[in-house]
């Protein structure tokens, strides 16, 4: 087995009195899906956040491509090659579509013409070439989660955390953007996905890891998970609404 | 992008500013010449300010600290020091760069309202030590060895403003900096995600907008020969450029351009007609900011832009035309099994 890309070593989150995250440890391999999965609030954004350096963890380590990242800013990880999307999407909304892609590509062609032609290839492969020079403030829901997808491509990374990506879009746009992370999986970046639709994580995930109430309850394929009767009893236990 | 219409912009620039060198040659009347030259001045000004308040979205009341800085650092040194008037200017415009880098780590970190009463109370901190303390003379103020020669200060400061235009342009309009400043005052939690440092766009931001204003200072301070705490330290000179920048346009070089030329035509007629009523024209500039927040929020300049915007075929953002099948958001079918499957 190759060495891992992502390793996430016992790590805990506490804010004030609350446990968001207690004791979690997991291992990626380059080019893998990892479905990240659990019921609200079980502490999926926060171990997002603190994978891509938007909190330090208050115990553990996370070590990217063998190097300990624990309490690095986000602008440090994005140079390493740690791509994100947010789950509330945050999009430059004054800016036009180019120009939100465009800052991105800056991180690996600081010259503003290479950029903006980088940023351009991630425009024609993520489909959203034709409103290039649009607001991205008039963007819908569904050109925003892709621009938001855009812009952690245009890092070039190769690791890439997806928050919620999918949530929110119709069949078609489902479809389509999980074609897109096949594509990009297939082009050796590493996924680790958060996402409440189960068909569309259960199809594209090599592995899931499950969390509740910031505890981790179940890890493996996603078969054995769905078979998993704490994993049953998390999603759908009488305690849950 | 556009560069050739940008570039037509700048071939723009570049004519208005040759124009203005010639200015002196057609006009012999010191008191225009003196009325232009401060109002290059306060273009100055305006275009620092805005590099704050328009491109990185922190409204500094306190932008008149390094206006007085850059006026009394290069007074000193060329009354005290006895040094040549260039070398006091640029010594003046590196003290006012560093007053804003120490001014900035603490600052920069507040958000929004916060930083607008940082800055102020600072200034204003400032105000009063150049007002009690002796090597700035105190309320007495500082005089300088006047230089009677009105075309010098003419040229220095459209050399300064125009530089600072040029230079300005370049960084903000062409160079990935002004882009990456942008992102940073639309979110910056989400330009971090992006490789970009906030705290460091934002000191280098504060300090570029610093040094215009410190220059500014330096070349007044020699200019009008007397300096003192309330014309070089007022808050008056943030006031006015805040107004200058929202009146013409924020986030762009060519709003406050437009701006400070017609709030500073304005405030001349008013003191050479109406210098009777002088208490009205803080209540008018209060006003014009009230009105132009209010029904100008893109400025003149804006206003010009969406004019033409109307007359033009292209539709505005709002109606996307014909937008993809299936790019609708809504509860689709994916979202409502989501829905069922949490529950």
């Amino acid at each position: 087995m190759a060495e891992p890309i992502l390793q996430v070593e016992r790590v805990s989150k506490v804010f004030g009195g609350l446990t968001a995250v207690n004791d979690i440890s997991f291992s990626m391999q380059p080019g893998e899906i990892l479905g990240l999965i659990g019921p609200n609030g079980a502490g999926k954004t926060t171990l997002f956040n603190v994978i891509s350096g938007y909190y330090a963890p208050t115990r553990g380590r996370v070590f990217f491509q063998g190097r300990d990242v624990s309490g690095k800013p986000p602008y440090a990880l994005a140079a390493r090659g740690i791509g994100r999307t947010f789950q509330v999407v945050k999009p430059f909304a004054g800016l036009t579509v180019l120009e939100n892609i465009t800052i991105a590509s800056f991180l690996k062609h600081p010259r503003r013409h290479q950029a903006e032609q980088a940023a351009w290839k991630v425009l024609e492969d993520t489909g959203l070439a034709d409103r290039a020079n649009k607001q991205a403030a008039s963007l819908t829901l569904a050109g925003r989660k892709r621009l938001e997808i855009s812009k952690a491509l245009a890092l070039e990374p190769s690791f890439l955390l997806l928050d919620e990506v999918v949530a929110g879009l119709n069949p078609t746009e489902v479809d389509r953007t999980i074609e897109l992370i096949l594509r990009l999986r297939d082009n050796g970046i590493t996924i680790l996905v958060v996402e409440h639709i189960m068909r569309v994580i259960m199809g594209i995930s090599d592995r899931l890891v499950v969390l509740n109430f910031g505890q981790m309850i179940a890890e493996g394929k996603p078969a054995e998970v769905a078979a998993n009767p704490g994993v049953v009893q998390a999603y759908l236990g009488e305690e849950h609404e | 992008m556009v560069p050739i219409s940008k570039d037509r912009r700048l071939l723009g620039a570049v004519v208005v500013v040759g124009v203005a060198a010639l200015v002196p040659a057609v006009v012999h009347d010191t008191f225009w010449l003196r009325v232009v030259t401060e109002a290059y001045m306060w273009i100055g000004l305006a275009l620092g300010f805005d590099v704050l308040a328009g491109y990185t979205g922190y409204l500094n009341f306190g932008h008149q600290a390094f206006f007085g800085i850059g006026a009394y650092a290069t007074a000193l040194l060329m009354m005290r020091a006895h040094w040549p008037f260039p070398l006091a200017l640029a010594a003046g415009g590196v003290v006012g760069g560093l007053a804003a880098l120490l001014l900035g780590i603490p600052t920069l970190r507040l958000r929004g309202a916060y930083f607008a009463i940082a800055t102020w109370a600072v200034a204003r901190a400032v105000q009063q030590y150049a007002l009690v303390a002796t090597f700035t003379g105190g309320a007495d103020g500082l005089r300088t060895t006047p230089y009677l020669n009105p075309q010098f200060f003419y040229y220095v400061m459209l050399g300064i403003v125009a530089a600072t235009f040029f230079v300005l342009w370049f960084l903000l309009e062409r160079a990935p900096f002004g882009l990456k400043l942008k992102a940073v005052r639309e979110d910056q939690e989400s330009a971090k995600a992006l490789g970009l440092n906030p705290t460091h766009l934002k000191l280098k931001a504060f300090i570029l907008s610093a040094v215009p204003a410190a220059l500014c200072g330096g070349v007044f301070a020699w200019w009008v020969t007397f300096i003192d705490p309330d014309s070089t330290l007022g808050d008056l000179l943030s006031d006015q450029a805040l107004v200058m920048v929202v009146f013409g346009g924020m986030g762009t070089l060519v709003g406050p351009v437009i701006g400070a030329v017609i709030i500073f035509a304005f405030k001349t007629l008013f003191w050479a007609y109406l210098s009777a009523y002088e208490v009205l024209y803080l209540i008018i500039l209060g006003g014009v900011i009230a009105l132009s927040v209010v029904f100008l929020p893109d400025g003149v300049l804006g206003m010009a832009f969406r004019r033409r915007a109307r007359r033009a075929p292209e539709p505005g953002p709002e109606s996307e035309p014909g937008p993809e099948p299936g790019s609708e958001p809504g509860p689709g079918p994916a979202s409502v099994s989501a829905r069922e499957k949490e529950a």
